[in-house]
């Protein structure tokens, strides 16, 4: 049996010298703990809060942004992090989401999609998704609850969402309290609560972690010196911890080429951005709504732009979803009515639904964190985002919503509105994924990227990131199945290296 | 009042309402001043919907250009086929939004103009 400790309880001045150290216990930290179970390290995982929300510890988020929503309230600091609250949307990043894509700035992993594949049932599995159904497994489920919007040829298909459970009101998967007798019954794990890690310390030469300072709420300070370190406290926290921990290298750890902290990104999610209209007022349940499709599989359905079409058109990604019925004005119901019967098309019974869409950022080193003068209540810096939005994003993403009204029209099955054509009308319903995605970007050059392909600080050889900060380019697709395949590849990884 | 008069009026006010349904409802008594463009304009079914989302086209086109292009373009198959060519060859156009086949647009600012 694993200990859970309350960290609150343990003397001042403990030492602790386990083999590794996971530094955050969300998904990321979670998946590699337990990946790693089989093995004969001896893991301490340090989780800042404890088995629930905690208004103190959350406290520790809060910062400043701008362009962006509060940095306390899109977080949650407990065991089991941000799917404490995520809505359980699973879709595996596209083979050109790992491509240089000379379109896309900055673009590109060190490695494709093929690197990942022999992870994603595992992370599937953790994050309870039911069987493998995305794309053409999820077409053949589908047809039994209706049929798939016939779109003539070109770069939008319809493709799928997985959900971790929600079905009716079960919530997705919530690692913390999900995993929680797995992680206890794990032998060769510790678990900290409500241990915040204040500083990793290097040794003097700056070339490996010697060890990490660890503070509570109630005045206690620990060390921890361990042989691997993984720093696991999500997208932005990552970032904080490296450039707050800048008493060896002074920009802070994996700092040198000033990339810590940058290239932040999430997902926005603009409402409402185009009218979709069907010719014969029937679209299929799993359009509009999660569907439970059997062998545990809840799917939705989405367009989203191929590979081919990505490449050719240079767009970037996105993933368009029906949202609501709406009723059209004298405007719409006109250009139906005329399109329609230009095509030879009965409309009489046609029935409109506004779309809404998770869209890929291009990635932007001006989207950043940086510490701020104000501490929080461990005398650690808090942040500061700077978060934007470009006018050549929401243009790439008019290009595919164009390529969508044109399928729809060459299948004679419908057409599309595009409703935002100004900065004003994209921003006016706009939502975010709350998805913390590239300030610890991967690349095996070290000016280019805070780690390598194998998730290592640059430079520091027992320092590793998991987690979406890693993400050098972000995908449309939620990043939470995506961030856990690639922790458990960097498990495998760390069991080669640490034996 | 006469009970010939009643009638003479009863019989005016259901003819009335019979003219203001055929032209309300089925066009069949709509009349459009002669233009240079009927050939084109009779190939919309609904010349009143079209020239609606015809006034949304901002700028003015220049209308006897167009004419040209479409006679070519619609040619003898038709507007059904022009304008799944146009959408196969991915000639669109965009009228408040809505993603339209170029013919059809195009057709539809002629209607607005005429």
């Amino acid at each position: 049996m694993s200990a859970f400790i309350d960290a609150r309880t343990i003397p001042s001045g403990t030492t602790q010298t386990p083999d590794l150290a996971i530094i955050g216990g969300g998904p990321a930290g979670i998946a590699l703990a337990m990946a790693l179970a089989d093995s004969k390290l001896k893991i301490l995982l340090l989780e800042s809060g404890g088995m629930n929300f905690d208004p103190a510890v959350q406290k520790m988020y809060a910062g400043s942004q701008t362009g962006y929503e509060p940095l306390d309230g899109d977080r949650l600091r407990y065991l089991g992090g941000g799917t404490n609250h995520w809505g359980g949307w699973c879709r595996p990043m596209d083979e050109s989401d790992f491509e240089v894509r000379d379109w896309v700035p900055s673009s590109g992993w060190p490695f494709g999609r093929a690197a990942l594949e022999p992870y994603y049932p595992r992370a599937q599995s953790l994050v309870e998704a039911g069987a493998w159904a995305y794309d053409q497994g999820g077409n053949a489920l589908a047809t039994r609850h209706g049929p798939i919007l016939p779109l003539g040829k070109g770069g939008v298909y319809t493709s799928w969402f997985q959900f971790s459970k929600m079905r009716g009101d079960v919530l997705p998967t919530q690692f913390g309290h999900r995993y929680e007798q797995d992680l206890r019954a794990q032998a060769n794990l510790t678990v900290w609560l409500n241990a915040n890690v204040t500083g990793i310390r290097l040794a003097a030469n700056g070339t490996s972690v010697d060890h990490l300072d660890v503070a509570t709420l109630n005045g206690r300070q620990f060390t921890v010196k361990p042989r691997y370190t993984v720093l696991a406290c999500g997208g932005i926290e990552n970032a904080r911890l490296l450039l707050v921990s800048n008493d060896v290298v002074k920009p802070g750890i994996g700092n040198a080429a000033d990339l810590v902290g940058r290239y932040f990104a999430d997902n926005p999610i603009p409402r409402d951005v185009a009218t979709l209209v069907v010719f014969g007022g029937r679209l299929a349940p799993y359009y509009r709504d999660n569907q439970d499709m059997g062998h545990g599989a809840i799917l939705r359905a989405t367009f989203a732009p191929s590979d081919t079409w990505r490449r050719q058109a240079r767009v970037a990604g996105s993933l368009t979803t029906v949202e609501q019925t709406v009723v059209l004005d004298d405007v719409g119901k006109a250009a139906v009515a005329t399109t329609a019967a230009a095509l030879g098309v009965d409309a009489s019974s046609a029935q409109a639904w506004s779309l809404g869409c998770g869209l890929e950022l291009i990635p932007d080193p001006d989207r950043r964190v940086t510490l701020a003068p104000e501490k929080d209540a461990l005398g650690l810096p808090r942040l500061k985002l700077a978060n934007s939005i470009s006018d050549e994003d929401f243009a790439r993403y008019r290009h595919t919503l164009a390529e969508l009204g044109r399928q729809l029209l060459a299948s004679k099955a419908g057409m599309l509105r595009i409703n935002c054509t100004t900065r004003d009308e994209w921003m006016k319903n706009m939502d975010w994924g709350h998805h913390h995605l590239g300030t610890t970007r991967m690349h095996d050059d070290p000016r280019r990227g805070v780690v390598n392909s194998n998730a290592m600080v640059h430079g520091v050889a027992n320092l590793y990131v998991a987690g979406s900060s890693v993400f050098p380019s972000y995908s449309a697709s939620n990043p939470t199945l995506n961030l856990i395949a690639l922790t458990l590849r960097l498990a495998d990884y760390l069991k080669a290296v640490m034996a | 009042m006469k009970r010939r008069t009643l009638i003479a009026g009863a019989g005016f006010a259901a003819g009335a309402a019979a003219v203001a349904g055929l032209w309300r409802y089925t066009g069949l008594l709509r009349h459009y001043a002669p233009s240079p463009y009927d050939d084109l304009l009779e190939q919309l079914n609904d010349r009143d919907q079209a020239a609606l989302l015809g006034r949304q086209v901002v700028g003015a086109p220049d209308a006897r250009m167009m004419a040209q292009e479409l006679r070519t373009r619609i040619g003898k198959g038709g507007l059904g086929a022009a304008a799944m060519a146009d959408i196969t060859a991915d000639r669109m156009t965009e009228v408040d939004g809505w993603i339209l086949p170029q013919s059809v647009g195009q057709l539809a600012v002629l209607a607005a103009k005429h």
